[in-house]
């Protein structure tokens, strides 16, 4: 990979991504919010919620140590998880990986 | 793109779940590739398209978590992993870390701090970058060199000049790292050099992956597909902690970081497994193009805090994404190159 190569793909990238405000300012979806939405509140209204968002919100709001112990055990499972089936999915793709050797 | 709107319930905002993905899927190809988190891509992506910083920072800290276990799964079966010098280097970081908040909070009560820790994170990146550059051009010319007076094929094999000063120091005791090839070092050159990278990542607020990779490489002199390996045992433990302790803050946006790990898990295998396939110098010639770009972010981002125009902070968020999307279209680009010319010469075998 060249040089000249590297720089002429990060180029386009950049200009790629430069045109988004501009797109996303014609639609007025969430790209185009200039200032952050979120406001900070500790406790979330569960009153237009409703299935899994009442769930997470009810426990969000009623014990921050179970929501954050599922936080925690939820992305290290699903990392797990997803890990272990893109990895079978590289495989099959002829792309397996074992002890290499280390060139430099 | 309203498609694809989910409510994010926590946060309480709409939010694109394929721009999630994409985001997730950029950072974990990085995170895979170059053994960073990818915190200084995603928390000021997230905040310039809605989240508050605070989520943003929760929110990417339990994805970097999530993204690194099969990262460094991948990496300890490509034999990537020091697990001895990561233990070593997560513990002295630590303190370095509290160091570094230390001053900061020292500054605080002086002024604005927030421009001053800018300029140093821009000419660490600028410095950091150039020199990785410098050095890559440097050893091509050595191997090309070597190559017409021996033939081709021979690979630059010596450690960086600095990383061979710092050997010759021998202040007892000393330690050996079998794994990384590296025989007795004083292992307070080691502490000394992990005590900087923390104190360097609590200064600057930032996780800390890519000051420690270029730190393994260029001090200690490990082999570089070592040093991102290592590199993201320190990234795994920072993010864990990161994870946990945000989400008892209420910070952190759980269908968010769920949805984002999506992209980043399968972004973290696929930068893995680039390693395999490039070498040293390559790893390290991308590393040193994306720090440089994203001190350029850095900048326009401190001309917006000067000027407060809105628009620089926006392209500032322009440049680092897409210096991020164009580093992962680069790394898949040369996995796939790579593999179909290794799947030939074993054809052709």
């Amino acid at each position: 990979m060249t040089f000249k190569r590297i720089a002429t793909i990060v180029i386009l990238s950049i200009t790629l991504v430069g045109a988004i405000p501009f797109i996303s300012q014609a639609e007025r979806d969430p790209l185009a919010s200039e200032k952050p939405e979120t406001a900070l509140s500790m406790k979330v209204d569960t009153k237009k919620l409703s299935g899994i968002n009442l769930f997470i919100a009810r426990m969000y709001n009623e014990d921050r140590v179970l929501y954050a112990t599922t936080v925690t055990l939820v992305m290290a499972v699903l990392g797990t998880t997803l890990a272990f089936i893109t990895d079978l999915v590289l495989k099959a793709l002829g792309l397996e990986v074992s002890k290499i050797s280390h060139r430099e | 793109m309203n498609v694809f709107n989910i409510y994010l319930p926590v946060a309480g905002i709409e939010f694109n779940a394929i721009l999630l993905i994409s985001i997730g899927f950029c950072v974990g190809v990085l995170g895979g590739f170059f053994g960073v988190g990818g915190g200084w891509i995603v928390t000021p992506a997230l905040n310039i398209f809605g989240f508050h910083m605070a989520f943003a920072i929760g929110t990417d800290l339990s994805n970097i978590f999530g993204q690194t276990i099969g990262a460094v799964k991948k990496h300890q079966k490509m034999g990537n992993i020091d697990w001895k010098l990561g233990l070593i280097s997560i513990a002295t970081s630590i303190v370095g870390l509290e160091l570094g908040s230390d001053l900061i909070i020292a500054l605080e009560k002086a002024g604005d701090v927030g421009l001053v820790v800018r300029w140093c994170y821009m000419f660490l990146l600028w410095g950091l970058g150039s020199y990785m550059l410098h050095d890559y051009f440097d050893s091509r010319q050595k191997v090309s060199a070597t190559d017409s007076r021996n033939g081709a094929g021979e690979e630059a094999k010596q450690r960086p000049k600095l990383s061979e000063r710092l050997h010759r120091i021998s202040i007892p005791p000393m330690i050996s790292f079998p794994a990384s090839g590296i025989e007795g070092v004083s292992i307070w050159m080691i502490l000394l050099i992990f005590l900087f990278t923390g104190f360097m990542s609590g200064f600057l607020g930032v996780g800390g992956g890519f000051i420690i990779m270029p730190a393994l490489v260029y001090l200690i002199g490990l082999p570089t597909a070592v040093a991102v390996g290592t590199s993201l045992v320190t990234v795994l433990f920072s993010g864990a902690y990161g994870c946990l302790t945000y989400a008892l803050k209420g910070r952190v946006e759980i269908v968010a970081a769920v949805i984002m790990l999506i992209g980043a898990s399968i972004g973290a295998q696929v930068g893995s497994t680039a390693v395999k396939y490039v070498k040293g110098y390559g790893i390290r010639l991308l590393f040193s193009v994306m720090i440089i770009l994203a001190g350029f972010s850095v900048a326009i981002e401190q001309v917006y805090k000067i000027t407060q125009n809105q628009v620089f902070q926006t392209y500032a968020g322009v440049v680092l994404m897409g210096t991020a999307m164009s580093m992962s279209v680069i790394i898949i680009a040369t996995l796939v190159a790579d593999a179909r010319k290794e799947r030939n010469r074993a054809s052709i075998k």
